[in-house]
């Protein structure tokens, strides 16, 4: 009956869009340019296409053949590979719910930036008058109309994130259309995903093709690319240049949220994914480059126009980019966009972009919780549209706390630990299970079945030995990293002193991070320990009804 | 007598050089940057141009304070090439008493727009050394323009869910009821056949109630 039937993708392109719209995100264009310049110029790419091929193609494969292989999303699909493994799909809900959570505020942003393009001088150019007319404000003057544009008029900061205001309506509005659109692209599962994702797939590509355009015919422009391409090799010698490659393949392609099994279980069974996960990594990768390009060509118009001599004080300046979060490419970005000539037009173009990208990120996150949720007969029964009103209902709900005066501050703690340490571990967790509990042979034999070949031995080698290393090296890395770190810090917003000041968390804020790492991470076992008691019940009680019918008989 | 009228007429501008002087706690240092403001339409400065400027000052003086101040209360000296002086400003009641720097100031930034315009120049050209430039007063309109912008797209994406909402409900309704048809139908020829065909046994473990077989 159709009503049973699984939901399809209308054409296998549309998957293949899908998972480029997932994956091609904000971290292609903010984080990559930074670590390609940090570590090294051109001389980066070769740590990072050698994670690509060693951890980012056959992970992305090996979650692509679970998801087409059970037809279930996450939670369904680990349990069928074993009971006890739930607990893998669990933990992947849980961080997604939490990425679902926090990343629609830079959505927000985004919506926030671009209504406000729509004025004659775009309001982070220049600084607004103080109160009696004599001057720029003093905490603009301090800092940069940009930074004051972001700190004060987006986010309307406080000085720390114990301290906390209203909400800023301003945001929570922004914050309620991103969700309003996340539930229009999503109201009818992937019926209405399926055709959204050829326009947030596709146009972001445009908008980087006109900007490279562009850019490059900026003056100065060559000089910033030819500064990204000089390989300095002694960076290669440094262990951290090749632990950030492997954690940014690991991150840029999503893997682990099980919006990848989700996806991949509406496919049809013989669906040849094998070719669609080898386009899908490369096309992620040659995104992050192509964004390289442009950004550097921008940054070095400005440093050749503005500054003279060099690149360096945009390193530095660049250099905060990723280490102090998302917020601050928004301000890195204006300052490029404002200097050019019909700045309103880029910066319409520009936000319009990470738009894009963002929306198409989020309905991969929101589709890795409502598939393994919609696979439980309960909610089976709810109608689609009523259900993922639900969810987005929710998560609105519980998002607003990000639009407050000290949300930013939250925000940070969300993107730095919620998802990073867990879902190392739940993907650590999934190669492990795959290759040995449920064994890379009766893998292969599934994949026979899909497909008509078997993978040949380069994949069993990664998925076997050389991926669960590298991840078993990530993971210790991020552990010593954190023990060694001691107290969590944030960047918190002095404006007084108009910049930004290294501040430690307080006591509850340490809680709660405690907390997000704990309570995906603690899915696995907890699930496996349920899972093992309620089995032992049922033979217990198996075992009574028998021995009641032996004595009956 | 003739001695005494030339003394009588001297006595304003040796008064003036004394009241009028360098760093004189009353005076203000202006500053002009004809050439850079104006390039190669920089007019000269000549006594013309300083008769001007006198008159726009005692113009301000007047507008703010409401006294009548006339170009002979407003003293320059010290006038350098690169176009700068000072200048103080006497009381029109007392020829040797000078307005307070203060209330000069303040007349100057009330109408600082008219004496600039005056000069062609702008706040950094025309540069009354001390004095904070007014800035013009931001121009805020009654809806900020982002929430217009805001308020358009919402609405089209509201109505984006309204219509994929309705849409979904009015098919549901026509599978609803074209399966009730169907039922109709179905029931009808069965119908017609026991009509028909009263010979055969009818096989009832052919269940009734699920006119169409599940896949």
């Amino acid at each position: 009956m159709a009503k049973d039937a699984r939901d399809s993708w209308g054409s296998p392109m549309e998957f293949v869009l899908a998972c480029v719209s997932y994956a091609v995100g904000l971290g292609n264009v903010w984080r990559f340019p930074y670590l390609c310049q940090m570590h090294g110029g051109g001389g980066f790419l070769i740590p990072y296409l050698i994670m690509l091929v060693l951890e980012g193609v056959p992970l992305f494969y090996l979650e692509l053949a679970i998801g087409q292989k059970m037809r279930l999303g996450s939670i369904g699909a680990w349990t069928a590979i074993s009971p006890y493994l739930g607990g893998v799909g669990l933990a992947s809900v849980v961080t997604s719910l939490y990425l679902c959570l926090y990343y629609n505020i830079i959505n927000a942003w985004s919506f926030w930036y671009l209504f406000h393009s729509f004025q004659s001088v775009l309001p982070w150019a220049v600084c607004p008058a103080n109160s009696n007319l004599t001057g720029p404000l003093e905490e603009c003057e301090k800092a940069t109309p940009t930074q004051y544009f972001f700190y004060r008029e987006t986010l309307n900061i406080s000085p720390s994130i114990e301290e906390n205001g209203g909400l800023h309506m301003g945001q929570a509005l922004c914050f309620l259309l991103a969700w309003v659109i996340t539930y229009l692209f999503i109201v009818r599962g992937i019926k209405s995903t399926g055709k959204v994702v050829y326009f947030t797939a596709t146009f972001p590509y445009v908008v980087m093709l006109i900007y490279l355009i562009r850019g490059m015919t900026l003056h100065g422009a060559l000089n910033g690319v030819k500064y990204m391409f000089t390989p300095k090799m002694e960076e290669l010698a440094n262990p951290t240049t090749w632990i950030n490659a492997a954690t940014q393949i690991f991150f840029s392609l999503g893997l682990g949220f099980g919006s990848l099994i989700a996806f991949a279980s509406y496919n049809q069974y013989h669906n040849n994914f094998e070719r669609q996960a080898i386009i899908v990594s490369f096309i992620n990768s040659g995104t992050s480059i192509f964004s390289a390009i442009v950004t550097f060509s921008i940054y070095g118009f400005k440093a050749t126009v503005n500054y003279e001599t060099c690149l360096e004080r945009y390193i530095s300046f660049g250099a905060a980019m990723a280490v102090e979060g998302a917020g601050l490419a928004f301000i890195v970005y204006s300052e490029a966009i404002k200097n050019m000539p019909l700045s309103q037009l880029w910066s319409v173009l520009y936000f319009v972009m990470l738009l894009l990208l963002g929306m198409g990120s989020m309905l991969g996150n929101i589709t890795a919780i409502i598939t393994p949720l919609r696979d439980f007969k309960v909610v089976a029964r709810i109608s689609d549209e009523v259900f993922n009103g639900g969810v987005c209902l929710l998560c609105l709900l519980l998002g607003l706390g990000f639009t407050t005066t000290s949300g930013n501050y939250w925000f940070t703690m969300f993107n730095d630990y919620g998802a990073t340490f867990s879902l190392l571990f739940v993907v650590l967790i999934e190669v492990i299970a795959v290759s040995y509990i449920y064994g890379i042979r009766r893998f292969e034999k599934d994949i026979e079945d899909m497909l008509g070949h078997r993978p040949n031995w380069y994949w069993k080698i990664m998925w076997a030995g050389v991926s669960p290393l590298l991840l078993i090296c990530l993971f210790v890395f991020y552990v010593v990293n954190y023990i060694q770190g001691g107290t969590p810090t944030y960047q918190a917003w002095n404006k007084d002193l108009g910049k930004s000041e290294q501040t430690e968390y307080p006591v509850f804020g340490q809680a709660f991070i405690g907390l997000l790492l704990v309570s995906s991470v603690s899915c696995i076992p907890l699930t496996a320990l349920y899972v093992f008691c309620q089995r032992k019940k049922h033979a217990q009680q198996h075992k009574q009804q028998l021995t009641v019918n032996t004595v009956a008989a | 007598m003739f001695y005494k009228i030339v003394l009588f007429l001297c006595l304003p501008s040796v008064l003036a050089e004394q009241l009028c002087k360098p760093n004189a706690p009353d005076g203000l240092k202006v500053r002009l940057s004809i050439k850079t403001a104006l390039d190669s339409e920089a007019y000269e400065w000549n006594r013309n141009e300083k008769f001007l400027f006198q008159a726009t000052i005692a113009f301000a003086m007047s507008q703010y304070t409401g006294q009548e101040f006339k170009v002979s209360n407003i003293l320059v000296c010290d006038e350098t090439p690169r176009v700068s002086f000072w200048f103080v400003v006497t009381s029109p009641a007392n020829l040797s008493q000078l307005m307070s720097k203060g209330v000069v100031e303040l007349a100057v930034r009330k109408f600082r727009n008219r004496i600039n315009n005056a000069f062609l120049l702008s706040d950094e050209t025309l540069e009354f050394v001390g004095v904070l430039p007014t800035l013009a007063s931001p121009v805020e309109p009654a809806t900020p323009p982002w929430l217009i912008v805001f308020g358009v797209m919402m609405s089209l994406v509201s109505a984006g869910i309204v219509f994929v909402l309705v849409s979904t409900v009015v098919q549901n309704k026509r599978k609803r009821k074209q399966k009730r048809d169907d039922q109709d139908d179905d029931e009808e020829t069965r119908v017609k056949t026991v009509e028909n065909g009263c010979d055969g046994v009818y096989n009832t473990s052919f269940s009734e109630d699920e006119p169409n077989t599940r896949m």
